[in-house]
């Protein structure tokens, strides 16, 4: 039996099938990273909403069989399906068979499957136990229809304002519990004393169940008036609970209030990174300056970016100025590894106007992965060297960038307006990389064959494997993943591109 | 007479002792402008030729300085709106010259080209098209940068067609730069005015002497092509 467990255990654990497999569910099910994990929430919303739909218009109406069929069998059949996945990629059981195995092999002691199962067990009902989990289970249990309108708590598990809801009161946790047992006393101290009192003479209250409702329809303002005192120490009573009632309920109130005031910050904060998070491509800039101004200006990244600005008042005017903006300190850790993920390509660039706080970044930012390319600003040539050793892929001196364009002007000035317009693509040439990519129909074919002339290009150079090559012989293949350095138009370009990627002929 | 082109700087701050230290190495005759005791006092020490104004913007004090139509300024005052006005009283008292002016933000580039700045460069919007440069086209921006710093083998060349040369009077297309194996990037042919034409615009050009071509290639055959033009030309 021992060796059996050990034995599956390991197997499991070199099976890449089941690996893959078990990781294919886990994102689909709970990694919301998974950008694609989307379109299974929104299958599960619609098979909640129409268990729902069913259960309410059956109420009154006479519902097809069909929808019942799919409703009954279907649908609870999905849900089964989807607990059982659910529970499976919770935890890993072979990882704990191997823990106990190793555990006991090192201290030359018997392996106790019991243990083990134990183990296994425990953290599998760690998930059976959490409040999501409980619904799902009771949602499928078939005893009894009306208790189908449980699916609806489904919809908290995609619905991210209840979540956040709970998170806010549990940052409260202790206040709320608090106020939560005095209310439990007051209700408690007036529905035994009404009891007391008028349990005989008020034909309304006939148990303690009567009394402790009317408590606490009284204490909570609401009173439906369907239960009353009918004595005058009851009236008493009443008024009494009434009072403390409403400074309970008022201070419960206030409580809420000022924790999602505290929070809203965050939770828009954490939103913006949600989002950005879902693209596999994105650029965090750090520091709100005229620079990143600029920057933007000049290209918004396809909205692709988010910026962080340690200074409220700042972080405040850019969120105004409608830019994607997160008050936050890029230097510490945990926010920059917020936006850690497995298959997003990042890009940091340091605009902060202090180069002891950019370095600071450029390292924190590399610390947390080395495929985070970072582009800081430095403020001089010597600091430009302290960014290379913290690792920046790209430093920018602005006085210096400025500098070599003074000296192009003065010395150069036919070389500089060319420059100029290459880049800004202002006036007749640009220079662009076209990426050839698999598809394109140009792959295969030699450079020759390619009437660069009538698409009014000029092929500079070839980019292949980190090699480049200037005027490349005409007689060469173009390959896949090569990247072509072409100058022209920006709408010839445009067109060549579209082109090669067969939308036009 | 020396035949170094003399270029008048006016502040010396930061920024401007890098660009009059990079002017020095490749040979300019520099004049520095400032009317802060402190300032002017760094330059001297620098070993630069300077003149102390009182106030720079009275131009009965600027007169003085001798500006040739010829001479190129730089403005790069501290403060900004002095900075501007600056470029504008330079530019009404010499309408001629170059004036190169540094800008420190978007809002003020647009006002030193509005008082006849022939160049601003605006230091926010140079770095901020070159990290743009970094991620869109960063083979691209090696490229043109190792031009400027000619840590490449590949460079610009331009060139003037001498009278009698082997271009003189040549239609461009018909022309083949690929036996030289450079490529022909524009060309700023005074029949057209003075503005640089690329040559993807595929417009004919017929150069004529004193035409200048513009042509990207390997230094070494942009020196033999250039002494191609030359003995051609003799």
């Amino acid at each position: 039996m021992q060796n059996f467990l050990v034995k599956i255990a390991f197997f499991l654990y070199r099976s890449k099938g089941y690996n893959q497999t078990k990781k294919f569910f886990y994102d689909y099910l709970e990694n919301n990273e998974k950008a694609t994990k989307h379109y299974i929430d929104l299958f599960f919303i619609f098979l909640i909403l129409f268990s729902v739909f069913d259960l309410v218009h059956s109420v009154k109406n006479e519902t097809p069989y069909w929808i019942v069929f799919v409703d009954y069998y279907i649908i609870t059949t999905i849900f089964i399906i989807e607990y059982i996945l659910r529970l499976w990629v919770h935890g890993s059981t072979h990882h704990i068979i191997i823990r106990e195995h190793e555990k006991s092999k090192f201290l030359q002691t018997n392996f106790s499957s019991k243990d083990t199962i134990k183990n296994i067990l425990l953290e599998k009902w760690q998930y059976i136990k959490s409040p999501i989990a409980l619904i799902d289970l009771i949602a499928i249990i078939p005893i009894y229809r009306e208790i189908r309108i449980i699916r609806i708590f489904k919809l908290t598990r995609y619905i991210r304002s209840v979540k956040q809801f709970f998170d806010v009161l549990k940052s409260k946790y202790f206040e709320l519990m608090t106020l939560a047992i005095l209310l439990l006393f007051v209700i408690g101290v007036a529905g035994v004393s009404m009891y007391t009192l008028e349990g005989n003479i008020n034909s309304k209250i006939n148990s303690l169940l009567d009394a402790f409702y009317w408590a606490l329809i009284t204490a909570t303002t609401v009173g439906y008036g369907d239960i009353s005192p009918v004595s005058n120490m009851g009236k008493i009573i009443s008024m009494i609970t009434a009072v403390v009632g409403l400074i309970i309920i008022a201070f419960g109130t206030s409580l809420m209030v000022s924790a999602f005031f505290e929070k809203l910050g965050e939770i828009k904060d954490n939103r913006i990174i949600d989002e950005i998070k879902k693209i596999d491509n994105f650029v965090i800039i750090c520091g709100y300056g005229q620079m990143t101004k600029m920057l933007l200006r000049e290209d918004d990244f396809d909205g692709k970016y988010i910026i962080i600005e340690k200074n409220p008042d700042v972080a405040k005017q850019g969120a105004k100025d409608g830019y994607n903006i997160i008050m936050d300190d890029a230097s510490k850790h945990n926010v920059l590894e917020k936006f850690k993920n497995s298959y997003s390509k990042i890009s940091l660039i340091c605009l902060v106007n202090n180069d002891i706080e950019n370095i600071y970044i450029t390292l924190n930012a590399k610390s947390i992965s080395k495929d985070i390319m970072v582009v800081a600003r430095a403020s001089n040539a010597s600091m430009e060297k302290k960014f290379k050793i913290a690792g920046a892929d790209n430093v920018i001196v602005p006085n210096i960038a400025a500098n070599t364009m003074l000296l192009t002007a003065i010395n150069n000035p036919i070389m500089y307006s060319a420059m100029h317009s290459l880049l800004s693509g202002k006036n007749a040439a640009y220079l662009d990389e076209i990426k050839v990519l698999g598809y394109d129909n140009i792959v295969g074919k030699k450079i020759a064959d390619i009437d660069f002339k009538e698409y009014k290009l000029l092929l500079i150079g070839l980019k292949r494997n980190d090699d480049f090559i200037f005027n490349p012989n005409r007689e060469m293949v173009l390959e896949s993943d090569d990247t072509l350095l072409v100058m022209g138009l920006k709408i010839s370009i445009e067109y060549f591109h579209r082109v090669i990627q067969g939308s036009l002929s | 007479m020396s035949l170094k082109k003399k270029v008048w700087i006016f502040g010396y701050s930061k920024e401007s002792k890098m660009i009059a230290s990079s002017l020095k190495d490749v040979n300019f005759d520099i004049n520095i402008v400032e009317s802060n005791d402190k300032n002017s006092n760094d330059a001297l020490l620098d070993g630069f030729k300077t003149m102390v104004l009182m106030d720079i913007t009275n131009d009965d004090e600027l007169e003085p300085l001798g500006i040739e139509p010829n001479d190129y300024i730089i403005c790069v005052m501290d403060d900004e709106h002095l900075n501007v006005f600056l470029t504008l009283s330079l530019r009404s008292m010499c309408p001629e010259n170059e004036i190169i002016s540094i800008s420190h933000s978007i809002y003020t580039t647009q006002k030193l080209k509005m008082a006849g700045a022939s160049k601003v460069i605006d230091l926010y919007q140079v770095s901020a098209n070159r990290i743009h440069s970094i991620f869109k086209k960063p083979i691209a921006t090696k490229i043109l940068d190792s031009f400027i710093s000619s840590s490449y083998d590949i460079s610009f060349g331009e060139f003037t067609i001498a009278k009698g040369s082997c271009l003189d009077g040549i239609i461009l297309e018909n022309f083949d730069f690929s036996q030289y194996n450079i490529i022909l990037v524009g060309v700023l042919d005074w029949e057209l005015g003075d503005e640089f034409i690329f040559s993807t615009t595929n417009i004919s050009h017929k150069l004529d002497a004193d035409d200048i071509i513009v042509c990207i290639g390997n230094n070494n055959d942009l020196e033999k092509f250039e002494k191609k033009l030359k003995m051609s030309s003799k």
